[in-house]
């Protein structure tokens, strides 16, 4: 194998690889990038037996062959020759290593052969569904940082896609929860996709894609099996296992009739919170919510006896009320409502409140409150 | 407090009873059942577990309290298995207590089955504590048929090195002129705070007994064995300032199960770890207390046991952050090397009973 490629080609490829690869790994061969130089093109795979990102680059291919290199390391090297350098990459076996080679620097790395490189198969994908890079951005951040880490509940640990039908219109929609809040988000359905499994993609894999999603045009595909899920952004692909388990019916944690409606400023809001929730140094701060006609009033305690309080004028005029809430999830949902005002729906103090984006029927979130 | 004579500790004239009820579990149940008496006993299960208790038939053989069944049987062929009835125990650990409130408040139990009094001033003005001793050792026996060892003195350490002296049914008093004497012949072992990996680690500099103890420097032992070398040095010279604590908290709410087959699959595992996690928290609900170190137990079948322990910035709110914190603890013992018998979770550095505990904010959770 022998090839040559300009530095900045090689690094992204590199770069959008190269983070599948975990730091420790037991089988040696999973630190490593499978090199594969074709005609024109050479391919980088890198994959953590869960999931497998491939990337082409288009490269001065002198002899084709394949091999693998320690991903990391190959990585960091590009990374830190000097822009615009032309690298060399070759391997031809009389020296047993992969000779990186740019201007003056030249470095010898240890290989494995291609052929024990783990290949992730393809089989049983369905068809391809076209979708829209920044609707599919739209639906992950949106709903993502409700993704749960208990790994009790593993089938929590990932974000739910799938398609519904409701008032007669399909939709795809991403729902995440962590037990103790929800985020729901929704597109019409993309041509193709009715029929498509569900599939709970994981955190990891949710993390990749939207990586991905940065250097995308402007739109990808997606294929979907009930094991596998498989995204293809122009020249890079990425497949992965999906969790094996079902998601719970969270349809029903949606609160449907929540009467206490009101609307505040967004930003005032999330503004407040953050400050008000600077006295307490507590994991869970939480943050009580007093309501009453025209008036929101935050207040947080400390340990300490310490107390900060912060007063927003709201559009409401129902009954007073009083409300608890963990101040981190108040500030995730804020940070998503991508309008001027957040819509607020409370039941009572210990039921599921619903947040709304006026901006974006598309959105839903649900938080349960703190006993306060 | 009065300054000891060269041969004379510093004391301050309290009167300390230590009671130690005589292989208390073995025999309350040689008592209910007379097939049991004058038979090798042992409370405890006999398939895969821990001898609870063991009869002084029993002890005879080498059987030990703590020790594992099949040990104990290797050991002792004849040894009866007896399944341990706690209620009983409870039971009559209640009346031993409601003895000792008789002559003093100052109760503070170690156990269902042992105590310290303090009897320095006591409810029947009596002067003599190797009286009040003898009094509760006769009480104990008219009125629930079970014999009790006590040691006196005029400290917790040699109250308690006391009862240990003449047991079973025995009693022992060291008064401060004899003290200094007889913790000089104590083998090191005996002391308070001295387990079997310390007593080895003395052995290595020469330390078999209190004398040998004594002869060390302050520095020595500090630099030696930590804040406990401070300790030892108070103890050697007869000196333990400790009161009698009738409100003596709990330190730590804990749980363990040793398993009918050894467990090897890693999801086996987890699973009794959360089941295991999910008693403790209901226990710390019970008593209204949480804390913030999680300590996991795990003892392999080859009887090798091991803990591993994180603390919390702030104690446990749910049974999920007890969950959570124990299962990471048990990531560290994965991959599994050896099959594993037994597993433990136990809560330490426990929050002053919180009274607002149910109060406390607490997060709701999702109907899912």
């Amino acid at each position: 194998m022998k090839l040559t490629i300009e530095r900045a080609a090689l690094l992204k490829a590199l770069g959008h690889v190269q983070s599948v690869v975990e730091r420790r790994n037991t089988v040696p061969i999973l630190s490593n990038v499978l090199l594969s130089a074709e005609r024109e093109y050479v391919g980088f795979s890198a994959t953590d037996l869960d999931m497998e990102i491939v990337d082409e680059t288009p490269a001065n291919v002198e002899g084709t062959g394949q091999i693998t290199a320690p991903a990391h390391t190959l990585y960091e090297i590009v990374r830190k020759l000097p822009e615009g350098a032309d690298v060399a990459l070759t391997y031809t076996g009389e020296d047993p290593r992969l000779t990186v080679q740019a201007g003056r620097s030249r470095f010898n790395l240890p290989v494995l052969p291609a052929g024990d490189f783990p290949i992730m198969s393809s089989d049983g994908l369905g068809s391809r569904i076209t979708i829209g890079a920044a609707e599919l951005i739209r639906l992950i951040d949106k709903t993502r940082f409700a993704i749960s880490t208990e790994e009790t509940r593993y089938y929590l640990n990932g974000l739910y896609l799938h398609v519904v039908v409701e008032d007669g219109e399909p939709r795809l929609r991403a729902v995440a929860t962590d037990g103790h809040r929800l985020a729901l988000a929704e597109m019409p359905a993309p041509e193709g996709s009715a029929g498509s499994p569900g599939v709970i993609i994981p955190r990891k894999t949710i993390q990749e894609v939207r990586r991905l999603l940065d250097d995308a045009g402007e739109t990808i595909e997606m294929q979907v099996s009930p094991q596998k899920v498989k995204f293809q952004f122009g020249l890079a692909a990425l497949t992965s296992k999906v969790i094996d388990g079902s998601f719970p019916d969270y349809v029903r944690v949606i609160p449907k009739d929540n009467q206490k409606v009101l609307r505040v400023d967004n930003a005032l809001f999330a503004a407040a919170v953050d400050r008000v929730a600077t006295i307490s140094a507590e994991k869970s701060r939480s943050v009580k919510m007093a309501v009453e006609s025209g008036k929101m009033v935050l207040t947080v305690r400390n340990m300490e006896a310490g107390q900060g309080v912060e007063e927003l004028e709201i559009d409401y005029d129902g009954e007073p009320f009083e409300i608890g809430f963990n101040a981190r999830y108040l500030l995730d949902v804020a940070g998503q409502i991508h309008g001027s005002e957040a819509e607020f729906r409370f039941a009572d103090p210990a039921s599921p409140t619903l947040v709304l984006d006026p901006d974006d029927s598309g959105v839903q979130y649900v938080l349960m409150p703190l006993r306060v | 407090m009065e300054e000891g004579a060269p041969d004379l500790p510093p004391h301050d004239g309290r009167k300390i009873i230590h009671v130690d009820m005589d292989a208390f579990y073995a025999s309350v149940e040689q008592r209910d059942n007379p097939y049991l008496r004058g038979r090798p006993v042992a409370v405890g299960g006999q398939q895969r577990g821990v001898v609870a208790a063991a009869s002084y038939e029993a002890r005879k053989f080498g059987v030990r309290s703590a020790m594992a069944s099949v040990t104990a049987l290797r050991q002792c062929p004849e040894l009866v298995f007896v399944k341990p009835r706690f209620e009983v125990y409870k039971g009559v650990s209640r009346q031993i207590r409601e003895i000792f409130s008789r002559y003093t408040p100052l109760i503070e139990p170690l156990s269902l089955d042992e105590a310290y009094l303090d009897v320095t001033e006591n409810l029947k003005g009596m002067a003599l504590a190797t009286e009040i001793a003898r009094e509760i050792r006769a009480a104990i026996l008219t009125e629930t048929g079970l014999t009790a060892s006590a040691g006196v003195s005029y400290n917790k350490f040699l109250a308690k090195i006391a009862s240990d002296f003449n047991k079973p049914n025995g009693q022992t008093v060291i008064p401060p002129e004899k003290a200094l004497a007889f913790i000089a012949a104590l083998p090191v072992k005996k002391f308070y705070g001295v387990g079997p990996a310390t007593a080895a680690r003395m052995a290595r500099f020469g330390i078999e007994t209190g004398g040998d103890l004594k002869d060390q420097s302050l520095e020595f032992l500090t630099r030696t064995f930590g804040k406990s070398g401070a300790w030892y040095h108070d103890l050697v010279r007869g000196i333990d300032h400790r009161a009698v604590r009738p409100d003596r908290e709990r330190k730590s709410v804990g749980s363990e199960t040793t398993f009918f087959e050894d467990l090897t699959v890693e999801g086996q595992i987890e699973a009794q770890v959360r089941a295991i996690a999910h008693d403790v928290w209901g226990r710390c609900q019970r008593g209204q207390t949480t804390g913030r170190t999680i300590t996991l137990k795990v003892k392999y079948a080859d009887f090798v046991q091991i803990t591993r322990s994180q603390t919390l910035p702030a104690p446990a709110a749910c049974g999920e952050d007890l969950e959570r914190a124990s299962l990471a603890l048990l990531q560290g013992v994965f991959p599994l090397e050896k099959a594993i018998r037994l597993l433990g979770v136990t809560v330490s550095s426990l929050g002053a009973a919180q009274p607002g505990l149910a109060e406390a904010p607490a997060q709701f959770a999702l109907d899912l």
